[in-house]
């Protein structure tokens, strides 16, 4: 389940993930992002993620990409010690600022 | 939604057949009328006949028994039943409905009601068509999809297969989620001996996982063939995946370069679990960390190789999964990495069969049943045998006996040594020369070695008694890392001379470097493995050239490599 909300005044674009973010959550994770512009700022929220796979470490791609155009740096927030470990063996704490 | 349809009725009464001809004829349905039972049946074709009306009560064959026979005749064809009746018996009705009838009129006929319910009909009709063509339309699509599929699998196979596959070496496991499987394990014996391998997951499952697999698969036996390391092929693999990928789609992998003249692998991790290297004498095995990001994520300019070297003993096996393996749930639901390879982690699996005990447990805990990921695992016993001698390379000798007669020098000062590997090129003349290319994986051989040594112990000067340990074996490959891109002056010369006279050919290959030589007059080569002939791959050198001289105090020496041409075989 993914839910979004853009604050106009701060230009901060949150992104909330839910239960498996996988295949599933990738037409509603897109439509989270690509109708925004100017943002500033973007939070992942992946607090309720129990499960990732490549899929969703290819919709985070997507997201660095629309967002990364401003070189504006994406947080991933609230992640479990288990999707820590799976983007790890990504490495892809060179790519996100990642935060327990 | 008028349709003229043809309509069977059949009922005994005279009467009450000549009026519902007459009803029906009036709104224009083409009408065949049959007397009895059985006469219905006779008449009923399933191609022209839409509709059939039976009268219950009938001589010869009544109207239920005719509307069994009718509906055996009509196969996969849908034709509706009415059955026609002036009884009120429920019991009765309800029978017509039971053996497939589709609804009753009851008698006297009401014309009203005999429009309202035709009209029913050919609604039912039309649906039914429809259905009946998105079926048939479907199917046909369906056959083509998985014809077109089988067909792209053969390519798929033939390219991203290779028979080094089958090395008594290797052992491997593979199960996809879909016909298309978006894992490789690809496998391409080295020109110099050794092997590199590679094992990949691709973004997703089935088809569109598998395609980027194509333009890996092509680098990889590529440029392994032509002779390129490792650490030239990754980046090449990595650029090329993300010029044709879309962005949010890449190749976690791992990278593993099995270097026989001195028994070291070079693993590249990139977004797979660990890697697990079992040396006999050890009891954990030795992890391989994933240090890089996929392949396919980071563009060329931003692109870091992170390789880690690990020296080996004969025997010592090497084993790579997919996270399919990693993240398979056990029947408890817990990931396989938290709770089944425990034991494979703490060493408790014996190395040699740490393959079949991994099938076994991903039957066991029902993951093969119903896989939710493509499952890939390689394992390789490590052996300074592979890939030397493989029957890839017995090509028939002496087939091209054209003469060749050249020579050229190719010299690599500080900026050309820091950035080029020269060899492939050299390699690539080379094996212009009429009959030489059936000998490329010695003569690479011979360059590899006489071009390392004149680098790593010439040019930055690198002692190779580092190597002893496993421990000294990373210094020193870090040190050479080091060195290497500090480097400010120095030089290696490679001079090539092919002569031909009569049926004997020779290359006689010189490399000179800028070092400071060592004392080749202590080389001994009758006792075999002193440090310094197993270090500098003397020995191998010595094994496989016809001669081998030193000059300039050591830091020159010339390898004579004869080979003779229209022999009788």
């Amino acid at each position: 389940m993914v839910e979004s909300f853009f604050d106009e005044v701060t230009g901060c674009l949150t992104i909330l993930v839910k239960g498996r973010f996988d295949y599933s959550c990738h037409k509603i994770f897109k439509e989270a992002f690509t109708g925004v512009t100017k943002v500033k700022e973007c939070r992942v929220d992946l607090a309720g993620v129990t499960y990732l796979d490549s899929s969703a470490l290819g919709m985070l791609l997507l997201l660095r990409d629309h967002v990364g155009a401003e070189n504006e740096e994406i947080r991933l927030v609230n992640v479990n010690s288990a999707v820590i470990d799976i983007l790890k063996m990504a490495n892809f704490h060179r790519l996100f600022d990642i935060a327990e | 939604m008028e349709q003229v349809l043809t309509i069977l009725i059949a009922d005994d009464n005279p009467s009450d057949r000549i009026l519902l001809k007459a009803i029906l004829s009036q709104f224009g349905h083409n009408v065949i009328s049959a007397v009895d039972g059985q006469d219905a049946v006779e008449k009923f074709d399933p191609h022209t006949i839409q509709l059939v009306c039976l009268d219950i009560k009938m001589p010869r064959k009544d109207g239920w028994e005719a509307a069994l026979d009718i509906q055996r005749a009509a196969g996969e064809v849908f034709v509706p039943i009415i059955f026609l009746s002036g009884v009120t018996d429920p019991i009765a009705l309800s029978n017509c409905l039971r053996i497939g009838g589709i609804d009753f009129i009851s008698k006297p006929y009401s014309p009203a009601l005999i429009t309202a319910k035709l009209n029913a009909i050919v609604r039912l009709l039309v649906m039914q068509k429809t259905l009946e063509e998105q079926r048939d339309a479907m199917s046909l699509y369906n056959e083509k999809l998985l014809n077109d599929q089988e067909v792209a699998k053969v390519v798929y196979e033939n390219i991203t297969n290779s028979n080094c596959l089958k090395d008594s070496a290797l052992s491997t496991i593979h199960y996809g989620t879909h016909t298309f499987n978006g894992d490789v394990i690809l496998a391409a014996y080295k020109p110099n001996g050794g092997m590199h391998l590679l094992l990949g997951d691709f973004t997703g499952h089935g088809l569109s996982a598998a395609i980027g697999a194509l333009p890996l698969a092509d680098i990889f036996f590529d440029w392994t063939k032509k002779g390129f390391l490792m650490r030239q092929i990754i980046p090449e693999i990595n650029a090329r995946l993300k010029g044709v990928l879309p962005s949010n789609m890449f190749c976690s992998a791992a990278f593993i370069d099995i270097k026989v003249n001195n028994k070291s692998i070079e693993v590249w991790n990139g977004g797979l679990p660990d890697l697990l290297l079992f040396p006999q004498n050890v009891s954990k095995p030795v992890r391989f960390t994933s240090k890089n990001l996929p392949l396919g994520v980071l563009s060329p300019d931003e692109f870091e190789c992170q390789i880690e070297p690990m020296s080996f003993a004969s025997g010592d096996r090497l084993m790579a999964f997919s996270d399919g393996v990693y993240e398979a749930l056990d029947l408890s639901g817990k990931m396989f990495c938290q709770s089944v390879l425990k034991p494979l982690y703490d060493g408790e699996v014996d190395a040699a069969q740490s393959i079949d005990w991994l099938t076994q447990q991903l039957e066991q805990e029902g993951v093969l049943e119903n896989p939710h990921d493509d499952i890939s695992c390689l394992s390789v016993r490590l052996d300074t045998s592979i890939g030397i001698d493989s029957p890839e390379y017995k090509v028939s000798k002496g087939h091209d006996e054209t003469p060749a007669d050249f020579s050229f020098e190719y010299v690599l000062n500080a900026d050309s040594l820091r950035n080029t590997d020269p060899l492939p090129y050299v390699l690539q003349i080379l094996t212009t020369v009429p009959g030489l290319s059936s000998f490329s994986s010695q003569i690479f051989m011979i360059l590899s070695e006489l071009y390392s040594n004149a680098l790593e112990h010439g040019v930055l000067k690198l002692s190779s008694d580092k190597k002893n340990s496993s421990d000294g074996f990373s210094r020193y490959y870090e040190e050479r890392e080091y060195n290497l891109a500090n480097l400010q002056e120095g030089y290696v010369k490679i001079s090539v001379k092919v002569t031909s006279e009569n049926n004997n050919r020779a290359l006689i290959l010189y490399v000179e470097d800028s070092g400071s030589g060592f004392d080749f007059q202590s080389v001994n080569y009758d006792i075999s493995n002193t440090e310094l002939l197993y270090n500098r791959g003397l020995a191998l050198l010595d094994q496989l050239c016809s001669k081998l001289e030193f000059s300039k105090g050591g830091s020159a020496v010339t390898a004579h490599y004869h080979w003779q041409v229209g022999l009788e075989r």
